[in-house]
């Protein structure tokens, strides 16, 4: 395969400013069920070619099915000819990288794609009757999902790599339903669980069958729970919660090309600037961010990334202050970076690839526990288990909801509460954290339904964060 | 017209069909050939053109009303084999699971009408055609000091399924969808948008225009506080909430499962007497489809009449939780993890010639061009939460005044149609520009329309 990839781009190097060829083969395994039933046993797999190529500052990309030399040809042509009808584009250079040859292989324990499905579905049906103790449960459901990617990669700067990399994980979920209300408790995590660069080990460590009498429990216990009250108090985050906070309020609007507006029709743009680099206040001194796509297990972790540039870790945020982008070639170039920041990620053969979050981390605290948290604030809210999420374009004014959220009166949780909201501005929010446990209580969350870009891409993002804690948030919006 | 490698989409089913071993209850198989482009640009500058042609095959296999099911698309004869080996083993693993059946079978063969959404010009996917569209609209945002980013794109979609009950058929569309969201110096941005079945229906010059208008708007924005207001929404708006109330309470497997917003309401007023909306695949200006994705063939279905909520929509395996039939609303076969959906909801209009007249019933509120990250906080209350953009200006005395600072909704889909005023009488297509996966172009044809009260909480 890398000798095609290899002559594709040899024959490109004439006819463009730039161009690289990457093979992909995908597999996903998806296993569900419902209720008691098998809902999804489902295996799919794909293969094929995508071409990129620059001309006259124009980007032209084309993707073809397959792993013969016709359709990488027929991918190289189509490519040229979508870029050559392309009003003239940016005069900007590709920042400078050394071309590299090389092959990752992401270590895994156990292969998930050879596990049989008997005995995933044995799993998922046990973690599922668990769930259905009470007849107010609706809708009880489990979760495994796999994935594997096969990439070879080579550019007309001389890059020949390959790369693997397998991601594994899983969950449950009850539906509660009473009186016109319907309540929702997952777990380890909501939409499907929660996903890691790993084998079968990951999902089988998540005990799903151990934890899913409690989740069905306090989705009954919802429906009579008092709605969280209207206030301005203090906001204890689980890690999940604080993930998303982190992939919506900074992830997304340290994205480079959002931030120089390539995104704004559809992404949206930023409320950032290149200038506020190394200047711009983010948040409290307890805030550091970093991007690493080096994370073991994270799935956001690659060899290189899709132009070829090695894995690294980029500090975003550090005690507040911003510090770095999310960056590919072409946006690095335009803003005078020395080199790219490794996150241009595409999903699958025929998608071109976007700058994107590769592994973002909120770095660890000295606060210790959650125990510990808790029993340190005198009066406010915990909050669990994201459920809804809506941001603005800038990636500024954001409301989330939880699942789940619990009083904090002297230290100690309270009542449960249903129906918990909360909204902010993204600096003042992260201006108001003030405390983040410490790395014992740090751990990957996985996201895997990132969209972005058009045609729509959906990416594998990890997330390291610990319960956090946040002073004069709104609550009770919704 | 052959596939990718030269394949025909029905022929490639028919071999997978008949590559599924013996021995199992039924097979269907479905092969879908996406050819597409997308141009992309920003700030009056191409960004990206994405071109591809990819056929696939799913095989969902049936045993002892179990399903598995297994995609490829690798399609010589061992692939085709191995993909189809690999559904009738995973729907045999179910059966051995001990789990009860959940799949009643495959819906008989049915012929399915033809329609109106193929179009061959668009078919050509000729990449000139979206650059002169692009260098148009860069010239039209200039004119009025703007700049234009957004997209041109065309695609053609063939879906040919063929199953053990005895289906083979196809279906050819094609689809097109400019969209522009102009910026002004300052920062502000407007979007217009326009889908079609053709690119020939896309008016380059008259999109920008629109959008750099807004952008342009005079004023400063000013700053409301969160309330209730009095509203005019424009067809993007509409079709974002419309689109998400068809997902949310008209799936007919939330209303079986006890989650839908129309449990016990069915035959009951849940909006104003002036909101009629059903599903019509065949109406004008929609993106025709011919049958859903368990090949049963698509037909009008009224969800609600004069207010009144009537009907919610089934694949084969929702639709056996209550011991009924398909609406054609399968968005995979099997069901399997996708819950039904309508496709193709329309809007009736009303009365009011445009946006503006509608404004004239207005002494202070706001016009909103489009929601964006919209997102269900309680899906049974159908309860929303988005953010106004695009295009938000202030209307007082019944008239645009200024531009306004964005605001977030917080609402429920059903409590604002049971507060619709008045409609817009021209009706447009609103065009889904997500594209997540292989390419299944939908929209909703909707006009604008007036809420005398819209909660905004920030």
């Amino acid at each position: 395969m890398l000798a095609l990839l290899e002559e594709l781009a040899d024959s490109a190097s004439g006819r463009s400013e730039y161009a690289d060829v990457r093979h992909v083969r995908s597999r996903a395994e998806r296993v569900s069920t419902r209720n008691g039933r098998v809902e999804a046993a489902a295996h799919d797999e794909e293969e094929g070619i995508g071409v990129r190529v620059r001309v006259r500052g124009a980007w032209g990309f084309a993707a073809a099915a397959g792993s013969d030399r016709s359709a990488g040809e027929d991918a190289l042509e189509r490519a040229l000819a979508a870029a050559t009808a392309m009003p003239r584009g940016s005069a900007a250079q590709l920042a400078p990288e050394a071309p590299v040859r090389g092959r990752h292989v992401a270590p895994i324990g156990e292969d998930p794609f050879a596990v049989s499905l008997d005995d995933k579905l044995a799993v998922l049906l046990a973690a599922e009757a668990g769930l259905r103790g009470d007849p107010r449960v609706a809708v009880s459901s489990a979760h495994f999902l796999a994935f594997r990617e096969e990439r070879a990669f080579a550019s007309t700067d001389g890059a020949l790599l390959e790369q693997v990399t397998t991601d594994c994980g899983g969950g449950i979920a009850a539906v509660a339903t009473g009186d016109g209300e319907t309540q929702m408790r997952s777990y380890p995590a909501s939409f499907r669980g929660d996903v890691a660069q790993a084998g079968y080990e990951h999902f089988r460590g998540l005990d799903l069958v151990g934890h899913s009498a409690r989740v069905a429990d306090e989705a009954v216990a919802l429906l009579s729970a008092p709605r969280c009250p209207a206030a301005r108090t203090t906001v204890v985050l689980d890690g999940g919660q604080v993930a998303l906070q982190l992939h919506e309020s900074v992830g997304h609007a340290v994205e480079l090309d959002r931030v120089l507006g390539t995104e704004t029709s559809y992404a949206g743009t930023s409320f950032l600037s290149p200038a506020d680099l190394g200047s711009r206040r983010y948040g409290s001194t307890a805030m550091s961010v970093t991007a690493d796509a080096t994370t073991p297990g994270g799935l956001g972790s690659f060899g290189w990334d899709d132009e070829g540039v090695p894995a690294q870790a980029v500090p975003i945020v550090r005690e507040g202050v911003l510090r770095g982008f999310l960056s590919s070639r072409e946006s690095a170039g335009q803003v005078g970076l020395e080199r790219s920041g490794g996150c241009m990620r595409a999903a699958g053969f025929a998608r071109q690839p976007l700058v994107r979050m590769t592994n973002l981390h909120l770095e660890p605290g000295d606060a210790g526990t959650l125990e510990d948290l808790i029993a340190a604030t005198d009066d406010g809210v915990y909050l669990e288990t994201n459920r809804s999420w809506s941001i603005d374009d800038r990636r500024l004014h954001f409301q989330f909801a939880t699942e789940v959220a619990w009083e904090i009166k002297g230290g100690r949780l309270g009542r449960m509460l249903r129906n918990p909201s909360y909204a902010g501005v993204s600096p003042e929010f992260w201006g108001g954290l003030d405390a983040v446990c410490s790395e014992p209580a740090w751990r990957l969350w996985g996201v895997i339904n990132c969209g972005k870009g058009e045609p729509g891409q959906m990416m594998r993002v990890s997330h390291g964060t610990a319960p956090a804690r946040f002073r004069d948030v709104q609550v009770g919006v919704a | 017209m052959a596939g990718a490698g030269g394949e025909v989409p029905l022929d490639v089913a028919v071999r997978a069909l008949e590559a599924v071993p013996a021995g199992v209850d039924g097979a269907q198989v479905t092969a879908s050939r996406e050819r597409s482009l997308v141009q992309r640009f920003a700030r009056s500058e191409p960004t990206q053109a994405t071109s591809v042609d990819d056929l696939s095959i799913s095989v969902c296999v049936v045993r002892d009303g179990r399903t598995g099911s297994s995609a490829t698309n690798r399609l010589d004869a061992e692939s085709l084999a191995a993909c189809a080996r690999s559904a009738a083993a995973a729907a045999e693993a179910a059966a051995r699971s001990g789990a009860p059946a959940a799949f009643p079978g495959f819906a008989k063969a049915a012929a399915a009408r033809a329609h109106h959404g193929y179009d061959l010009d668009t078919a050509r996917l000729d990449p000139r055609v979206g650059g002169e569209a692009l260098s148009t609209a860069f010239a039209r945002a200039a004119a009025l000091g703007a700049e234009a980013h957004g997209v041109w794109t065309a695609a053609e979609v063939q879906t040919a399924i063929a199953s053990s009950s005895g289906l083979a058929t196809v279906d050819r569309v094609t689809d097109a969808l400019m969209k522009v969201t102009a910026t002004a110096p300052d920062g502000r941005s407007g979007l217009a948008t326009r889908a079609a079945v053709a690119t020939r229906e896309l008016d380059a010059a008259e999109i920008a225009h629109r959008a750099a208008e807004k952008a342009t708007f005079p004023g400063v924005p000013v700053r409301l506080p969160p309330g209730e207001y009095p509203v005019v929404l424009e067809p993007p708006a509409v079709a974002d909430l419309v689109d998400w109330l068809g997902r949310l309470a008209f799936s007919g497997l939330a209303y079986a499962e006890d989650r839908s917003a129309l449990c016990g309401r069915l035959g009951t007023r849940v909006a104003s007497p002036a909101i009629n909306l059903s599903d019509s695949p065949r109406y004008r200006g929609t993106l025709p489809r011919a049958f859903d994705a368990e090949g049963v063939p698509k037909a009008p279905l009224p969800l609600i009449q004069d207010g009144v909520a009537h009907r919610v929509v089934h694949d084969t395996r929702s639709s056996a939780l209550l011991g009924t039939t398909s609406t054609g609303h399968a968005l995979a076969a099997g069901g399997a993890g996708l819950p039904p959906a309508p496709m193709n909801l329309v809007l009736v209009g009303g009365g009011a010639a445009d946006e503006l007249e509608l404004c004239a019933g207005i002494e202070r509120g706001l016009y909103v061009t489009r929601l964006w990250y919209t997102n269900p906080v309680r899906p049974r209350e159908t309860l929303l939460t988005g953010v106004t953009r695009d295009g938000t200006f202030l209307i007082e005395d019944g008239r645009i005044t200024r531009p306004l600072v964005d605001m977030r909704m917080t609402d429920s889909v059903l409590g604002i149609l049971g507060r619709v005023q008045a409609l817009g009488g021209r009706s447009v297509l609103v065009g889904d520009d997500h594209w997540y996966g292989r390419r299944f172009a939908s929209g909703v044809v909707c006009p604008p329309l007036r809420a005398g009260a819209v909660r905004f909480t920030a």
